[in-house]
């Protein structure tokens, strides 16, 4: 225990202090914190999925609030409680097979909702009709039938279910833990690679004799812009410079290293040259579940210009950039102003962004913003690891990945509802 | 002049009066406009001041101004432009055996290859030059030397009192009328015309705020932000990235212009396109504010056709900035090339309104202006 409170801090101070840069490494090293949190956590004999989820939201809670503009920290921790949730489920189920019960097609619900073993007939049911679960045609058809069924069989269960779990108790502990961590580190390989299975789609979207426009810097774009380079396909690449990071200068300098013919041009000349782009290809900070992009600041400017030109304006984000959550006021809640040292020279200015001098308040504000967010409605196309897709279908693939009881992470107090 | 045409180019280069070589790494959509090396004009400039005896030291002095940087933005150029053309009229005289007329057109047709040398004209020395032609054209034979020196030289006086000086504080008043109490107003780059407005403003006792939004590389803002400030604006300075952060705020949009074209395109700084593209997003109203006299009869569609090639070093270096220059070594390498555009064109439906000194005016009643008050300025 002592061992994880160490990793967690240590994590923690690296969030609070922004020392990861991006959000592949920032769910990377957080996935692998959460198998740690996990391994070394003791679960007792029942209801050890509650324990794990509380013992995960524990430590999410703490991981959130340390940076809440770092999106991908709470979608780790969202994704592992909802692997948490789906491995108990499915070994639920097996032991309720295997004990000759008639074949009941809803599930039995996660007893973790109110840390209590016996299940009430309506709990399971109203459970069982759970919007995330997709309605399979039998839940659909045979409505009523299952709820009479399913009273039975928890009366029979409960006992039986009593006895098997003091049956293999042991081996179903053992189980749960072992399947919630080979399942994380799935996910720690998937967000590894996404950056090679986002690049393999780069050869559909990318023909001959192209113009392709991006702002700033990703990874992303960069493994798509050098897959399409591999299979030969010739283009050109006009890189805004992304003040006041200028990342726009990092790219292409990597862009030109691999031999791409790469022109530099400050952001104001975005409107004036989008008339001869072909394609608008940028990465993303994170994309919200209305299909809404958080990216760095300018974005927004690019995405506008690129409407109006009609020009195709694709994100590419890996699944683990995609966030459960709906933006209410990005601008504000979702964004982090930096210092204003970036864009003035404070030797220059000092004088008047004094607070002490003249009425007491300032007569300059320096505004700088780190993030943009472009509305659904400006995207054409976003790539993701799972393929393309719409930024109307986005909101679909959280059903993939996340729960609906995990929207919040925060800890319950002990009661059930 | 069409710089991809190899012959042109070779005349032109003969009748230089400096050495510019041209970039190396130019970016092929814009193999139509000149781009220069820009390292080595000053000093090759400088080193030949005692050589052209045929420049007239006024002239010079302005080209020298241009190339340097020291006198931008479309009135500064052109009052610098007319007042040492007043110097050059009232030290000229006639050489035997050649007629004023014409004489003087050529010698002001060399000067002003000079000055495109220096910095390509911006359309309102332009239409200056052609109005000084015009005059020169129309002077009565009766007259002798000396008062016809004194004729144009009083032609150039009016010219930019009343087209520049007076349409200014004309625009002024206009504009003062659209501020009101509690607006943020918005401005991009550095304005004289808007400026003055906001001056004036702050003047007549209206409590707004200024959003002023910047870009690289001349990061022209600043300039207007301090002067702001030092007459007790309260200001918010931002770069244009962030305009789509700040523009929810903004009540008004105030733009300066280089030109308005007869379809209504306005021609200025590059990055007005992209501020009046987010107001417009927005519905904020946009507030172009150009005198009549930079009003021009030709039709531009996009920004590419015509348009200013800057330095493309001041887009490879970054001030203050060590860990991006290290990019420095990499401007020769022939793959990547920096475009430094000047200039962009704003279409018309960006804009609410164009406030000029013949009144305020939606952007397509430009070509109205253009044809029907053009004639009369060269009858005055």
């Amino acid at each position: 225990m002592p061992d994880t409170q160490a990793l967690v801090n240590d994590f923690l101070n690296k969030l609070k202090k922004l020392k990861i840069e991006g959000s592949q490494a920032t769910a990377r090293q957080n996935a692998e914190l959460l198998r740690s949190v996990i391994s070394q956590q003791r679960v007792p004999y029942t209801n050890q999925a509650g324990a794990l989820i509380d013992a995960v939201k524990a430590v999410g809670e703490q991981l959130i609030a340390a940076n809440p503009v770092e999106l991908a920290v709470g979608n780790i921790v969202r994704r592992v409680l909802h692997i948490i949730r789906e491995e108990d489920l499915s070994l639920t189920t097996a032991a309720i097979g295997g004990l000759n019960l008639s074949a009941v097609s809803d599930d039995e619900n996660d007893d973790d909702r109110d840390g209590d073993s016996t299940l009430s007939a309506a709990a399971v049911a109203a459970a069982a009709r759970s919007t995330l679960r997709p309605p399979s045609l039998q839940t659909l058809l045979e409505d009523t039938p299952v709820s009479a069924a399913v009273p039975q069989t928890s009366s029979s269960g409960g006992d039986s279910e009593g006895k098997s779990k003091s049956a293999d108790k042991s081996s179903r502990s053992r189980k749960l833990k072992h399947d919630v961590i080979e399942a994380v580190n799935e996910q720690i390989a998937d967000i590894v690679i996404c950056h090679e299975q986002i690049a393999e789609q780069a050869v559909e979207h990318i023909h001959q004799n192209e113009v392709i426009l991006t702002l700033g810097s990703s990874r992303t774009v960069l493994e798509f812009l050098f897959a399409a380079k591999e299979k030969k396909r010739s283009f050109r690449v006009f890189v805004a410079e992304g003040a006041p990071r200028y990342q726009g200068h990092l790219l292409a300098k990597e862009l030109v290293a691999r031999g791409l013919q790469t022109t530099l041009i400050t952001d104001s000349a975005v409107f004036a040259m989008i008339s001869r782009v072909n394609m608008v290809i940028v990465g993303a900070h994170a994309v919200m579940a209305n299909g809404g992009v958080i990216a760095p600041v300018g974005m927004n400017l690019v995405a506008l210009a690129a409407q109006k030109h009609a020009v195709p304006f694709v994100v590419l984000a890996g699944s683990h950039k995609l966030c459960p959550l709906y933006p209410h006021n990005p601008e504000v809640l979702l964004n982090e102003l930096r210092s204003p040292s970036e864009l003035l020279d404070f030797g220059e200015f000092s004088d008047c962004m004094d607070f002490g001098s003249g009425s007491g308040s300032p007569l300059l504000h320096v505004v700088n913003p780190a993030f943009d967010y472009v509305p659904p409605k400006l995207v054409s196309l976003f790539i993701t690891d799972a393929g393309g897709h719409n930024p109307s279908y986005m909101y679909r693939l959280i059903a993939d990945y996340y729960s609906a009881d995990d929207l919040v992470v925060q800890r319950r107090a002990t009661a059930g509802n | 002049m069409q710089f991809d045409d190899q012959g042109r180019v070779n005349k032109s280069k003969k009748r230089a009066v400096f050495n510019q070589p041209e970039a190396k790494n130019r970016v092929e959509l814009f193999r139509h406009l000149p781009q220069y090396e820009h390292g080595s004009q000053l000093t090759d400039l400088e080193s030949k001041f005692l050589e052209l005896d045929s420049m007239h030291p006024a002239v010079y002095k302005v080209g020298v101004q241009y190339l340097a940087g020291d006198v931008t933005g479309g009135n500064a150029r052109c009052i610098a432009m007319l007042r040492a053309f007043q110097e050059v009229i009232n030290d000229y005289s006639t050489p035997p055996g050649k007629t004023l007329v014409r004489d003087l057109t050529a010698k002001i047709s060399s000067y002003v290859s000079f000055l495109i040398e220096c910095r390509p004209l911006s359309m309102s020395m332009g239409n200056a030059i052609r109005f000084q032609k015009s005059r020169i054209a129309k002077l009565p034979l009766t007259l002798s030397e000396t008062e016809a020196k004194a004729a144009l030289c009083n032609d150039i006086d009016r010219f930019i009192n009343e087209k520049i000086i007076l349409a200014d504080k004309v625009i002024v008043r206009h504009a003062a009328t659209k501020v009101r109490d509690g607006d943020v107003l918005l401005t991009y780059g550095s304005s004289c015309v808007v400026e003055m407005i906001l001056l004036y403003a702050h003047e007549l006792g209206k409590q707004f705020r200024v959003v002023v939004v910047d870009s690289r590389p001349k990061h022209e803002g600043q300039a207007l932000l301090r002067r702001l400030l030092a007459k007790g604006l309260s200001c918010t300075y931002t770069h244009i990235n962030a305009v789509s952060y700040i523009m929810h705020e903004v009540t008004r949009v105030f733009l300066g212009a280089s030109s308005v074209l007869s379809n209504g395109t306005t021609y200025s700084r590059v990055g007005t396109a992209c501020v009046a593209m987010v107001a417009h997003a927005f519905r904020v109203p946009v507030l172009i504010c150009c005198e009549a006299y930079k009003f021009h009869e030709r039709v531009q569609l996009d920004s590419i056709c015509s348009n200013e090639l800057g330095d493309s070093n001041d887009i490879a270096r970054v001030p203050g900035r060590p860990d991006v220059n290290s990019m420095d070594n990499r401007t020769n390498e022939k793959n990547l090339q920096f475009l430094n555009l000047m200039y962009d064109a704003t279409p018309s439906e960006y804009v609410s309104m164009i406030i000029t000194d013949y009144g305020m005016i939606p952007p397509t009643s430009v070509p109205v202006i253009v044809r029907e008050y053009r004639r009369e300025y060269l009858l005055i």
